[in-house]
């Protein structure tokens, strides 16, 4: 019961948070990079959580700032997600020297830490949003091919599989037709534990200051900013890092639910086919 | 590897000296042809390759200093940090994952297990900042704010979510072992039996985890130093970068890389020492 509100609390912050993000300019008061008034101002009036130090309304930038991490997470997960499925797929479809180059492949890059790749990527193509949001996606690319190969294995040895084969249907027809639609719910939430950490990857890395233009709302810039006021105007660095935070937890906190629920759904249906066999 | 993700991309460092103003044309030449920058690519990979084994990293961009000099000055307050916080780490995520784990019932105590998983789920960046926040709240000392103690807490507490969930994943498997059964039937009180029938089958993970922490921890020190203004290798690192001081860069990377594989050797041998199974399987 309690796990059920848990994960409507998250879902309805993630469906605000999109919302927000989407209708930015229609919600938002003022442009996120126009001063409307004196620096630093308190929250309430015209701003209703203040100003930041440059005299820009926190909440319209809030709102902005939901649209350049929300999609920049997006956008770095699904290159995750792409570039680690097609390699995951073909090392399970593949097997013998195609899967142990790919392994290989992967290991080598796991062998760097994940923010430590992010942050040789960026040392050699210079700071910037694009290049933050390659640099995470390419660093969850092994990753996720690591894992979406155990699940394509499991897929590829269900007996299914083996009837397709032995009905004499080729490689790519069994990967896409009986594969890949039968690990989908597996890769799904695979998927949603990348877009979180995605998020905390861009957000980390707008944080140190790598986002190279400073005047871009986007909420770890922004957490960056509120630190050198911590003391005169707390509510700059805790808004934006309450947001991060929250949006994380409930991308993870809806993922497992997800899987929780999945794993459930198919234990009843395994029992129910069990009883039927019997009788 | 590095060298090449480093050097093919970042295209000529020079020209962004010229660019800046830094240097005239002439002093361009000169500096490419001082730094080698001139020789085709597979020579410059040999140059590096060689100077590296014998402990020559280059020299920075900008101030002239060898990067071994520039690594070794932050190096200590990297290493202190790194420590501290492992520490912490390990006392949090043994005590959580502790507490998480009820002998007689198979699900978690959930307050506990929610504090771990906070512990993944939080930007090191906000828990810090919340840290500063609370110490400014309660008019802690500034020694304190300076020290060393908070970003101590905050990376460890980070890196402490993961090893609590192992340890407690761990536990739930041997707390069902059978010698659990004899302990408790020879008479062995709660507290020892807890503590040393059942965690230590549990703590090889862990070992091999902290190899894979002591990467994060990395990462960590370099969100933790640049949220308390600390000196140290990751403030350079995301100031080298932002610099395009590609020497710097580039030698705190091959530094990074030795040091995570020289945890993981470490890990192994310490997983052998405290897990005789192990052993014996070879």
């Amino acid at each position: 019961m309690t796990r059920g509100a848990f994960a409507a609390a998250a879902c309805t912050w993630l469906v605000l948070v999109v919302l927000g993000a989407i209708f930015a300019p229609l919600v938002a008061p003022s442009g996120p990079t126009q001063p409307i008034g004196a620096a630093l101002a308190a929250p309430g009036g015209a701003s209703p959580l203040g100003t930041d130090a440059l005299g820009r309304d926190l909440w319209s930038r809030m709102l902005y700032g939901a649209r350049t991490s929300l999609a920049g997470a997006l956008l770095a997960a699904s290159l995750a997600v792409c570039l680690g499925g097609v390699f995951g797929l073909a090392a399970a479809m593949h097997g013998g020297w195609v899967e142990r180059a790919i392994a290989w492949g992967a290991n080598a890059m796991l062998a760097i830490p994940g923010l430590l790749l992010a942050l040789m990527l960026l040392a050699a193509l210079g700071p910037g949003v694009g290049t933050i949001i390659l640099a995470v996606g390419l660093g969850g690319a092994p990753g996720f091919a690591r894992l979406s190969r155990s699940v394509f294995l499991a897929a590829r040895q269900s007996d299914y599989v083996r009837a397709a084969h032995a009905l004499g249907a080729g490689r790519a027809w069994v990967a896409f037709r009986h594969v890949l639609p039968n690990a989908r719910t597996a890769l799904f939430s695979l998927a949603t534990t990348h877009v979180a950490w995605a998020f905390l990857g861009i957000t980390t890395l707008t944080f140190l200051g790598l986002a190279g233009d400073p005047s871009l709302p986007e909420w770890g810039a922004m957490l960056n900013e509120g630190r050198l006021h911590l003391v005169d105007a707390p509510q700059l660095a805790l808004w934006p890092g309450s947001a991060i935070a929250l949006c994380v937890l409930s991308i993870q906190y809806l993922g497992g639910w997800f899987t929780r629920r999945v794993r459930q759904a198919e234990a009843s249906r395994m029992e129910s086919d069990e009883r039927k066999n019997r009788s | 590897m590095t060298f090449l993700a480093l050097r093919l991309t970042s295209g000529d460092p020079v020209a962004s000296l010229l660019a800046q103003g830094l240097a005239s044309v002439e002093q361009a030449d000169a500096l490419r042809h001082q730094l080698g920058l001139d020789l085709p690519l597979l020579q410059q990979y040999l140059r590096f390759l060689t100077s590296l084994l014998s402990g020559d990293l280059g020299r920075s961009l900008y101030t002239g200093q060898p990067v071994t000099q520039i690594i070794s000055e932050q190096l200590p307050y990297t290493a202190q940090l790194a420590a501290a916080g492992l520490a912490v780490a390990l006392v949090l995520g043994l005590l959580l994952g502790l507490l998480a784990t009820r002998e007689d019932r198979q699900r978690s105590l959930p307050l506990a297990s929610g504090v771990a998983g906070l512990a993944t789920a939080l930007p090191v960046a906000f828990t810090g900042i919340l840290a500063i926040l609370a110490a400014i709240a309660f008019r802690a000392a500034p020694t304190l704010l300076r020290g060393i103690t908070l970003p101590a807490l905050v990376l460890g507490f980070a890196s402490s979510g993961a090893i609590a969930r192992l340890v407690q994943a761990g536990l739930q498997e041997t707390l069902s072992a059978p010698f659990m059964l004899a302990a408790r039937a020879r008479g062995i009180r709660r507290g020892p039996r807890l503590l040393w029938h059942a965690l230590r089958p549990a703590l090889p993970p862990v070992i091999s985890l902290i190899a894979v922490e002591a990467a994060f921890l990395f990462g960590g020190t370099v969100v933790t130093e640049n949220v308390f203004s600390r000196p140290g290798l990751g403030r350079l690192l995301v100031a080298s970068i932002l610099q395009g001081d590609y020497p710097i860069a580039q030698g705190l990377v091959v530094l990074s890389a030795v040091v995570y594989s020289a945890t993981h050797v470490l890990a192994d041998v310490f997983g052998l020492a405290l897990d005789p199974r192990l052993r014996r399987s070879e």
